[in-house]
């Protein structure tokens, strides 16, 4: 049974090498955030309740229910697919950490919540439109 | 009633996830999440359940209101169903706080809170949110968890930018842990006529340190919970061949400290992590005149863990658990070791499934006399089903 299990550990520790694929998202912010660019980690941090500042204002991260951009976004800054990421929030909310944050169906509903609301972070695909928006350059 | 109750709390967590969205207008949410478990035991019965037979007697629900009336002003409620075998089967609190996080830097929580001790036990009864089916028992015991999840009082939080070295993450915490007289603790004591009838209630202060290093997925930490000295009421029934006697004493329990070290690595699709926890207790009963009789216990606990998310919607892992009671007398009541591996099959994210399977040797934890009367066997397989449901 313990080797089994030891090979069951050698095995997971084989997918730390595991390469990940570049995103095709951006990051967009309301105009208010003080930020141009954003680390990964920060970044990070931000999406999964560790943090709610960038560059030394509030921010509020704003999520897409699903769709291309969800997964590509998760899967290249977080590092979870949607199913675990909730769960990661759900754990906050239920531990009484954090409020869970919004989420809309569309770019364009994440465009127009991230445009209205100050210290909003949003993500959506390159080729949607954003205007009256800025983009957060990650670094 | 109580049944009632879980009846109608199913009902809701199965009919309406479409309400966890934010109620906007009062910034306003709702979640909660319900699990059904089944325990196949090979030898002795668990948790207080005929599990031997196979036992259906697990089940949870939880509700949560949550409100953020202003970015930095939070607060919530959260009540919970638990049965296990004869444990629960009530409903009850289990945190009720308001919180104030005036940047990343620092927060306060109060009211009462979760103590956020070791890696787990802030989610140790969020069941959606791991693989496990039973978390490490020698730290994390399932009889006791409703006791020692939270307490009456404060937490201050916050995290420290490290720059190079990383992020430091603290907590620090006091207030009053109250721990039922039905709590799993109590167990053994209350089999052998000895009862704390208003349980025990202890002011209990602590600190946290989780260091997030420079290599990303990497934390290190500890934490540390002081529970000062108590006394409570303590009744003792003996019973002869023509009476019974009943007894009111005291049980005293001087102050102690439990110490966790803990480390978690996250890579992608791997996870990693490990804790070791001590639990010293050093204690007097006495009834009428002194002398009073002294008790000691001293565990020492320790896991390591690895999980792998071998699909979008599976993932595997393991762990290698063990306790020992360095005050008990040699033998399998000394000891608990218990091999694990898990398997957790997300059909959504609402709705999940889990089966492990636990290879125990040593009876130091988890097991009555009164369900086990021809004694225990000092190894058994432990089988675990079960069905979650969140929104």
């Amino acid at each position: 049974m313990k080797k089994l299990l030891y090979a069951f550990l050698l095995a997971a520790s084989a997918s730390i090498f595991v390469v990940q694929a570049k995103a095709q998202v951006i990051v967009i912010a309301n105009n208010s955030v003080k930020a141009t660019e954003v680390s990964k980690n920060d970044l990070k941090d931000v999406f999964t309740g560790a943090s709610t500042s960038l560059g030394g204002g509030s921010v509020v991260p704003i999520l897409l229910k699903s769709g291309t951009a969800n997964e590509e976004f998760l899967q290249a800054y977080i590092g979870k697919n949607d199913t675990a990421y909730r769960a990661g929030w759900r754990s906050l909310v239920f531990s009484g950490q954090a409020t869970m944050p919004k989420s809309v169906d569309g770019d364009a509903a994440v465009v127009e919540f991230v445009s209205h609301n100050a210290g909003a972070v949003g993500y959506i695909s390159k080729a949607s439109p954003h205007d009256g928006v800025k983009v957060l350059a990650i670094k | 009633m109580n049944r009632l109750l879980v009846g109608a709390l199913a009902f809701a967590l199965g009919a309406i996830p479409a309400t966890a969205q934010s109620l906007e207008d009062l910034n306003i949410q709702i979640h909660g999440y319900a699990t059904q478990g089944f325990l196949y035991t090979t030898n002795n019965n668990i948790f207080t359940t005929s599990s031997s037979h196979g036992s259906p007697a697990w089940s949870e629900a939880v509700v949560n209101v949550g409100a953020q009336p202003t970015p930095k002003l939070r607060v919530g409620v959260q009540a919970r169903y638990f049965l296990l075998g004869n444990y629960g089967n009530t409903i009850t609190l289990d945190w009720a706080a308001a919180d104030y996080k005036v940047n990343d830097k620092f927060g306060i929580r109060f009211g009462k809170v979760k103590t956020p001790t070791g890696l787990f036990n802030e989610v140790q009864d969020i069941d959606p949110s791991y693989i496990w089916s039973l978390l490490p028992q020698g730290i994390y015991p399932i009889t006791s968890r409703n006791s020692l999840l939270a307490h009456y009082g404060g937490v201050l939080y916050g995290t420290l930018d490290a720059k190079k070295l990383g992020k430091l993450e603290y907590r620090a915490w006091g207030g009053v842990r109250v721990l039922s007289e039905d709590d799993g603790y109590f167990l053994v004591q209350k089999e052998s006529g000895s009862a704390l009838p208003n349980g025990l209630t202890r002011i209990n202060e602590g600190a946290a340190i989780h260091w997030k290093m420079p290599l990303p997925g990497l934390m290190i930490g500890a934490s540390n919970d002081r529970e000062m000295t108590s006394t409570s009421t303590l009744t003792q029934v003996i019973a002869l061949p023509t009476t019974t006697i009943n007894l009111t004493g005291t049980e005293k329990i001087d102050s102690l400290n439990k110490p966790n070290f803990f480390g978690r690595y996250e890579h992608n699709k791997f996870m990693v992590a490990g804790e070791h926890f001590r639990f010293p207790v050093i204690g007097a009963v006495q009834f009428g005149a002194p002398p009073a009789s002294a008790f000691r216990v001293d565990q020492q606990a320790w896991f390591g863990m690895a999980s792998y998310k071998v699909t979008e919607k599976l993932t595997a892992g393991a762990y290698d658990s063990q306790l020992v009671n360095r005050q008990s007398a040699l033998g399998p009541g000394r000891y608990q070791k218990d091999w694990a591996i898990s398997g957790r099959y997300d059909f959504n994210q609402y709705l999940y499934a889990k089966a492990e399977q636990h290879f125990v040797q040593g009876t130091a934890l988890g097991y009555d006399t009164t369900l086990n009367p021809n004694g225990l066997q000092p190894n058994t397989k432990l089988t675990v089903l079960k069905m979650g449901v969140s929104f």
